[in-house]
């Protein structure tokens, strides 16, 4: 267990992180600006996917569904509604978490396994035909365009903008999540991810605990969903498929399944690595799949265990801990 | 006259580091023996096979900088991967524009990528030109730096419905296609070109894809007894569709088909010639693929790339990178982005030797290419033609 020294600690490097990136953008240009705004997208989605799969204990993949529910949202209440786009972030989340909501019917019906894990992914490729034949909403094929916009005098075609909008969310997110693992729901997830039966002997509302996992998860990507939108300027049915699916379930994985750490580890590594094998045309996608299977055979409980080892202030434990 | 003076030489001071700035941006990515061009292109992923696309554009720049370049200047491809990805895409854009520094940019597939560059681009105000994806929203409503240099699904979309109406006596034409944007990209402009000579289609179908039966579809056109039918399909539906046209006695009806089929790949799949004799595919080259038209162009592709399996893609984007040339070399030696712009402006009626129909770019409007050819077989043969019974 951390001693109080290091887990004052843990909380100042917590702080630190965000506030040296506040300089970053001294040191970046518009091309790795666009990358780190990426990584911080990456590290929404990869935090809901993990509460569900990782702390949770359920095998669900509706996470991509959550991320195309939040980009649409924004984009149709930015383009069709006129909203300015950062009211649109909080409505984005609201309706992730609808899609939560929807995803954990299915788990709550007793639904597990393999079998919630095909009934989320259907949910995703329903979403996505919907996406698709939707057009006098979503535009169809041709996607949506978010309209061009301005915040303090500066567009929002801006990445240095964009990067203290989507830094300021992310951290917001990130703390509250580790708010929320660390109370007494997040322990009641884990209990439901060890022994849902025991828990449930506990008088613990196991229902209610899955619930509000899969709802606070569609929250959170659905809000990186909106950043998503913005990011990229014009959403389209095909950034919510398979690919972006296994793309995020390999930052969990990477980072360490379970790990809020290793969510930030994961998505920062795994969107910036293809950007670093740009260098090899045509070798990109070996060379990716060699390192994410370098990376987990070395390393099972993902980069997350690497820093445990180092300090224990990287320990992350959610029970009450003494002061 | 003292004062005005000073004041002038303020103002040209307070000026001066803007000026420089606008300057530096004008020559960016040019030095005095190469001009750096940026290639994007889906060179990994599902849609990798459309990097074919660009095969044709880096061969012609080989070609060019063996016989000395233009104006003593290489032209210097920095290619890029999208992989069919908006996010990817953009990426690929910022750092060719930010980072590279290129003077210009060239390339493209998958329209959906295109569109989500278009702002991005648009503000950057480099030279792009579009070499293979045919979005019309990409280049219209007009941005001043983007240009397109193959028919857009419009032009495409308008050429077919053109080449049905010029066979004499069609009046009555039906129209069957897939329930998808794609579909609709050629069959809308196809409907407004027919609406504006006075045609209203008879019978609108549709046959949805993966559908391995068009009876009902075929028999519902039997009580229309159309003169032309036109065909927004995929290949394989394409296929099922002229096998069962036959089938029910309608084989002499002609089909018009859209660019993503393609004539022989057609027959393989149905197998059967009687099938496909009376089917025409858009297509923007002035011959067949093996044709004597082509064969320097294949040669050509060949000689830098000796492993190219040519296909259609194989040839797309050469047309425009012969049209850049052409305004590069007009542009003299003292070349900027500006200056590259207002030249790609001034070429009118360009004939490239390999696209069907001419480039013309205008300051009003930077959709170069407005028609397209069609191939059919004639006597058994693959033809390519300007219109019905007239061979290119």
């Amino acid at each position: 267990m951390p001693s109080p020294r290091q887990r004052q600690l843990r909380t100042w490097a917590f702080w630190a992180v965000p506030v040296l990136l506040l300089f970053l953008p001294l040191a970046t240009n518009a091309y790795t600006q666009f990358i780190v705004n990426g990584m911080l997208i990456s590290v929404l989605v990869t935090l809901g996917f993990t509460l569900v799969i990782g702390n949770l204990g359920q095998l669900a993949f509706a996470n991509t569904a959550f991320f195309g529910i939040g980009a649409y949202a924004s984009a149709i209440l930015s383009a069709k509604l006129g909203l300015p786009w950062i009211a649109t972030i909080p409505l984005a989340g609201a309706l992730g978490a609808l899609g939560g909501f929807l995803a954990s019917s299915a788990a709550l019906r007793g639904i597990r396994s393999y079998y919630l894990a095909i009934i989320t992914l259907a949910f995703g490729e329903l979403m996505r035909w919907a996406y698709l034949h939707s057009k006098p909403l979503t535009g169809g094929t041709d996607g949506l365009p978010l309209p061009r916009e301005a915040m303090f005098g500066i567009s929002l075609s801006d990445d240095t903008l964009k990067f203290y909008i989507f830094l300021g969310v992310t951290v917001l997110l990130v703390k509250a999540t580790l708010n929320l693992m660390r109370s007494r729901f997040g322990r009641a997830v884990m209990a439901v991810r060890e022994n849902e039966i025991a828990t449930a002997s506990l008088a613990i509302p196991t229902a209610r605990v899955i619930l509000v996992s899969f709802i606070w998860s569609g929250f959170v990507v659905g809000c990186a969903g909106a950043l998503f939108a913005r990011h990229v300027g014009h959403v389209f049915p095909e950034s919510f498929g398979m690919l972006h699916l296994i793309a995020s379930f390999a930052m969990v994985l990477v980072g360490g399944l379970g790990s809020v750490l290793g969510a930030v580890l994961g998505a920062v590594l795994l969107t910036a690595l293809p950007e670093y094998l740009r260098a090899f045309p045509g070798m990109e996608e070996l060379f990716f799949g060699l390192i994410v299977a370098a990376v987990l055979v070395t390393m099972p409980m993902g980069l997350a265990s690497l820093l445990r080892r180092l300090s224990p202030i990287f320990v992350e434990r959610y029970y009450r801990e003494e002061s | 006259m003292n004062k005005l003076t000073s004041l002038m030489a303020v103002a040209a001071f307070a000026a001066a580091p803007a000026l420089a700035q606008d300057a530096e941006w004008e020559t960016q990515g040019l030095t005095d023996d190469a001009i750096t061009i940026g290639v994007m292109g889906p060179f990994s992923g599902n849609a990798s096979s459309y990097s074919k696309a660009l095969i044709g554009m880096m061969a012609y720049y080989d070609k060019v900088n063996e016989e000395g370049g233009v104006h003593g200047r290489k032209l210097v491809a920095v290619q890029e991967d999208t992989a069919c990805d908006s996010a990817k895409g953009l990426a690929a854009a910022k750092k060719l524009i930010s980072q590279d520094e290129v003077f210009m940019l060239q390339g493209n597939s998958c329209s959906g990528v295109a569109l989500a560059l278009r702002p991005t681009i648009e503000e950057a105000g480099l030279p792009w030109i579009v070499a293979h994806a045919v979005s019309d929203s990409i280049s219209d409503p007009l941005a001043g730096n983007i240009f397109h240099g193959v028919p857009t699904g419009s032009a495409n979309g308008r050429a077919m419905a053109a080449f049905v109406l010029s066979k004499p006596g069609t009046e009555n034409v039906a129209i069957i296609e897939h329930s998808n944007d794609w579909a609709h990209s050629y069959s809308n402009p196809a409907r407004d070109y027919l609406k504006e000579q006075g045609v209203e289609p008879t019978a609108e179908l549709t046959m949805e894809r993966g559908q391995t039966d068009a009876t009902a579809q075929v028999l519902k056109l039997r009580q229309n007894k159309p003169d032309f039918i036109i065909a927004a399909l995929y290949e394989a539906e394409t296929a099922i569709f002229l096998r069962d046209l036959k089938k029910y006695g309608m084989g002499d009806i002609p089909v018009m088909g859209t660019a993503g089929t393609d004539l022989e790949n057609t027959l393989k799949r149905t197998g059967d010639f009687d099938t496909v004799k009376n089917y025409h595919v858009i297509h923007s080259y002035v011959d067949n693929l093996d044709g004597e038209k082509m064969k320097p162009w294949g040669e050509m592709i060949h000689k830098y790339y000796p492993d190219e399996e040519l296909s259609t893609f194989s040839f797309v984007s050469i047309g425009s990178a012969e049209a850049l040339v052409s305004a590069l070399e007009a542009v003299g030696p003292d070349l900027t982005r500006s200056k590259l712009i207002a030249a790609l402006e001034e070429v009118r009626d360009f004939d490239t030797g390999i696209l069907s129909d001419p480039i013309t770019w205008t300051p009003e409007d930077h959709q170069g290419v407005k028609g397209s050819a069609v191939a059919g077989f004639v006597d058994g043969e693959p033809t390519v033609l300007k219109a019905w019974g007239q061979p290119y």
